[in-house]
């Protein structure tokens, strides 16, 4: 009943999604695995309308079809229950139901709150829920929350003629084991009603759940597979994919680290995203940590940089320890940042490239306080050349540059003012090929430099072909841990293996 | 050219014309004399102007600065028999410390600047009214002589307010443009999430450019002061609108990063060809707030980045 038929999105300077054949049937439910950055949200955005497709068809029920809003999405019959819940939380359980389409409840201008309350106890029965429709949406568990999701993606049962496919995205990430089988039960239930696209990282859930399952990769839709007869690695064989080439991540040039300690956490926790984190980093040492999207890593990062907050545990900086840090400090203490919101909190746009440059390190180009443009431009010079980034100019506004002219940027900001301990937050994410080899280069570089490198990698050959030290994180939680030698690296499902 | 760049180039242009205009309507304007009455004439608005020029620089809005011209006005009437020579240092030091307490309030306390400024705004308004006892207060002709002939005097034939405001403004077109603290300001303006992950301690910058416009405020209030001989608690009413579209139509948005002070400089002058033109035009003075008024949204729509705001509220 839908179908994409070569499916093509381009952004700037990312192919999104390939060539892109997808299918789902009547009372289908559809797995859809990737890792991230494989394209799983671009094609789900793409199905609910939130983006349009730039090539190739979608069809239902045959007749192609183009969505220009979720809204259209919703009335042909595609309801998407959110990850990050869509629920306003200060209205009421059967307002949130039926935000958007309360016409249907309006007698002469005013609506009739009993009829929608009624209605509203009609859509919670679908999935088991014995709550009031009028309690306010905050009072509700997270878990409940979830199943007011589904209840409104419902509704469009009595409002679509045709069929029903509801997309699922990491419905069960913090549901408990309980509630993840009372969801699979509805599922099973509902699915003579709707069909199913199930998006999870949980692979054992996906294959429990699903009639078939899509593996995406690189935004290309690399297998799919009956979801009888599979195993979660072979799952995992073909979200890795290729081989990895080992000149990719400059391995011959990965030295040993030395045994300099620069940061140490020990058992460092904050109340909500970790718990329990020590490791040290090393001169010269690349560490990665690796784990699926909320597994605690960023935060990880940024309580490290002096922008979050731990709660108990300690944390060492070449051998003192440190506590209340800020930003302003971090970097005092010879610590850069390079976030992955590039565009908002790694570049200034609006300022040209030498400002961005020297913008961490001012102290540096300036005497009282009064700036040294002269000295600022000479740096930035050398960091251009050093690291072939393309600009017009030294004044031209950082902004306007591409991805990997910006990251190579914000590298310099960091490099130019001497800072040794580099915290990388998917330092590679949106980087053409060419950009990224230079990055991997930089990387390279920094340690034999004597710098140490925390790397959250955008892939998982990424954190093995660039790391001395692999750490696996899960819901908070330290997993495991690799050394990653060149020649004894792990493999890339080893890792999956520990996340999910 | 595309239109981000003829943006930038709008303000001139627009002075150029409205000079243009003026000139027609009144062949006078453009002679010595009167161009030098028109200029001092908003030498106190443009040093007002200045202030809040810094604070919509970063982002926020500063709507105090009226009502602290009005209390600087009755405080160095008052203190200046008991500071002479040092009283414009001492009222502009408290200037200076209602912008703080606005800083503190919008950095630590995380009240919009709107809202504190207008409430520290009342603040001032209070002080001001409670000291005079909401009468206007005169100065002792020989003291303002002796304290104050540096303000309203005339150096040259140019009356001194002139230079004074020119001087202030040279001293922020240099702090703005050369220093630590100008660069600062442009990214907190520009990208503050990214001046704060370079490790930029973004709060204090940002007091200290809330204490700097109550500063400015406040001399603005002394020369008010030292032009009229004295002060009242609503003195300077009427001149935070006209400072606030000086400082948009000059092209400094209200998103901050872009413009700065010389673009304000600008901005004031066409205030000044307005205000003149509806003088030539024998328009009644009270209509002034009302053009102003509609020039601030035209100015406003003209100057906003959209691409920068998700929702308007």
């Amino acid at each position: 009943m839908l179908e994409f038929r070569k499916v093509e999105k381009t952004f700037p300077g990312v192919h999104a999604l390939k060539s892109i054949d997808f299918r789902v049937d009547h009372g289908e439910i559809i797995g859809l695995v990737g890792e991230n950055g494989a394209g799983k949200s671009t094609l789900m955005k793409v199905l609910y309308g939130a983006y349009q497709h730039d090539g190739g068809e979608i069809l239902i029920n045959d007749r192609p079809i183009r969505f220009s809003s979720p809204r259209e999405a919703m009335i042909s019959g595609i309801g998407m229950v959110f990850q990050e819940q869509s629920l306003i939380p200060n209205l009421s359980v059967m307002e949130n139901i039926f935000l958007g389409f309360e016409a249907q409840f309006v007698r002469f201008g005013v609506i009739n709150w009993k009829m929608m309350a009624e209605a509203a106890r009609r859509q919670l029965e679908k999935v088991h829920l014995q709550i009031d429709p009028k309690i306010v949406t905050s009072k509700l568990s997270f878990a409940q929350r979830q199943m007011v999701e589904l209840a409104k993606v419902l509704t469009l049962e009595e409002r679509v003629d045709g069929d029903l496919v509801i997309l699922l995205d990491e419905p069960t990430s913090v549901l408990s084991k309980d509630e993840t089988k009372l969801l699979f039960k509805l599922i099973r239930e509902l699915s003579s009603r709707a069909s199913f696209i199930f998006v999870s990282h949980r692979l054992e859930e996906v294959i429990e759940i699903s009639d078939r399952i899509y593996v995406m990769k690189d935004g290309e839709m690399v297998a799919t597979v009956n979801s009888k007869e599979v195993q979660v690695e072979q799952i995992q064989q073909k979200m890795v994919g290729r081989a990895i080439s080992l000149e990719y991540y400059r391995e011959d040039k990965q030295k040993p680290h030395s045994c300099e300690v620069l940061l140490e956490l020990q058992s460092l926790s904050d109340s909500a995203h970790y718990q329990d984190i020590s490791f040290q980093l090393r001169r010269g040492e690349v560490l990665s940590l690796v784990g699926v999207e909320g597994c605690g890593g960023e935060e990880i990062m940024r309580t490290v940089f002096g922008l979050g907050r731990s709660h108990s545990g300690k944390f060492f900086v070449k051998g003192q320890e440190v506590t209340g840090l800020n930003a302003g400090q971090a970097v005092a203490c010879g610590m850069g940042y390079i976030p992955r919101e590039r565009k908002i909190e790694g570049i200034v746009d609006g300022m040209s490239v030498y400002e961005n440059m020297t913008l961490s390190q001012m102290g540096k180009y300036s005497t009282a306080g009064v700036l040294k443009i002269k000295a600022e431009k000479e740096i930035a010079k050398k960091w251009i050349d050093r690291l072939d980034i393309k600009t017009p100019s030294v004044n031209a506004n950082a902004g306007k540059l591409s991805g990997g002219n910006q990251q190579k940027i914000v590298i310099s900001k960091w490099r130019s003012g001497g800072s040794d301990i580099i915290l990388l937050d998917h330092p590679t994410r949106g980087v053409d090929i060419g950009a990224k080899e230079n990055i991997y280069e930089v990387i390279r570089e920094m340690c034999a430099d004597g710098c140490g490198v925390l790397l959250m990698a955008d892939t998982l050959e990424e954190a093995i072909g660039l790391s001395h030290t692999i750490i696996v994180l899960k819901d908070g939680c330290m997993q495991h841990s690799f050394a990653c030698a060149p020649g004894s690296k792990p493999e890339p499902y080893d890792l999956v293996h520990h996340m999910t | 050219m595309n239109i981000e760049k003829l943006r930038s180039h709008f303000p001139w242009f627009t002075l150029i014309v409205l000079g243009g205009l003026v000139s027609v309507i009144n062949t006078g304007f453009l002679r010595p004399e009167s161009l030098l009455q028109m200029a001092s004439d908003v030498s106190a608005l443009f040093v007002m102007a200045l202030g809040i020029t810094l604070v919509i620089y970063i982002g926020g809005i500063d709507l105090s600065s009226q009502s602290v011209a009005n209390m600087t006005t009755v405080l160095v009437t008052v203190a200046l028999p008991v500071y002479g020579i040092w009283t414009a240092c001492v009222v502009i030091l408290v200037g200076g410390f209602i912008g703080a307490a606005s800083g503190v309030a919008s950095t630590k306390l995380k009240v919009p600047s709107f809202i504190a400024t207008l409430a520290l705004g009342g603040v001032a308004l209070s002080i001001g009214a409670y000291i005079s006892k909401q009468q206007s207060v005169s100065m002792d002709s020989e003291m303002r002589q002796q304290n104050f002939s540096w303000i309203y005097g005339a150096t040259a034939r140019v009356p001194n307010e002139i230079l004074i405001a020119f001087a202030l403004f040279l001293l922020l077109l240099f702090l703005e443009r050369r220093t630590t603290f100008g660069r600062t300001l442009k990214a907190i303006g520009a990208g503050e999430l990214a001046a704060v992950a370079s490790g930029l301690r973004v709060s204090r910058y940002k007091t200290a450019a809330y204490a700097i416009s109550g500063m400015l405020a406040a001399a603005a209030g002394v020369i008010f002061a030292a032009r009229l001989a004295g002060g009242g608690p609503n003195v300077a009413e009427g001149f935070l609108l006209p400072a606030i579209v000086a400082v948009l139509i000059g092209g400094t948005p209200l998103t901050g990063g872009v413009g700065g002070v010389l673009n304000t400089m600008i901005g004031t002058m066409i205030v000044a060809v307005i205000r003149t033109g509806m003088v030539y035009l024998d328009l009644p003075a009270q209509s002034q707030q009302f053009f102003f008024g509609l020039m601030l949204i035209i100015a406003i729509a003209l100057t906003m980045d959209r691409s920068k705001l998700s929702t308007v509220k």
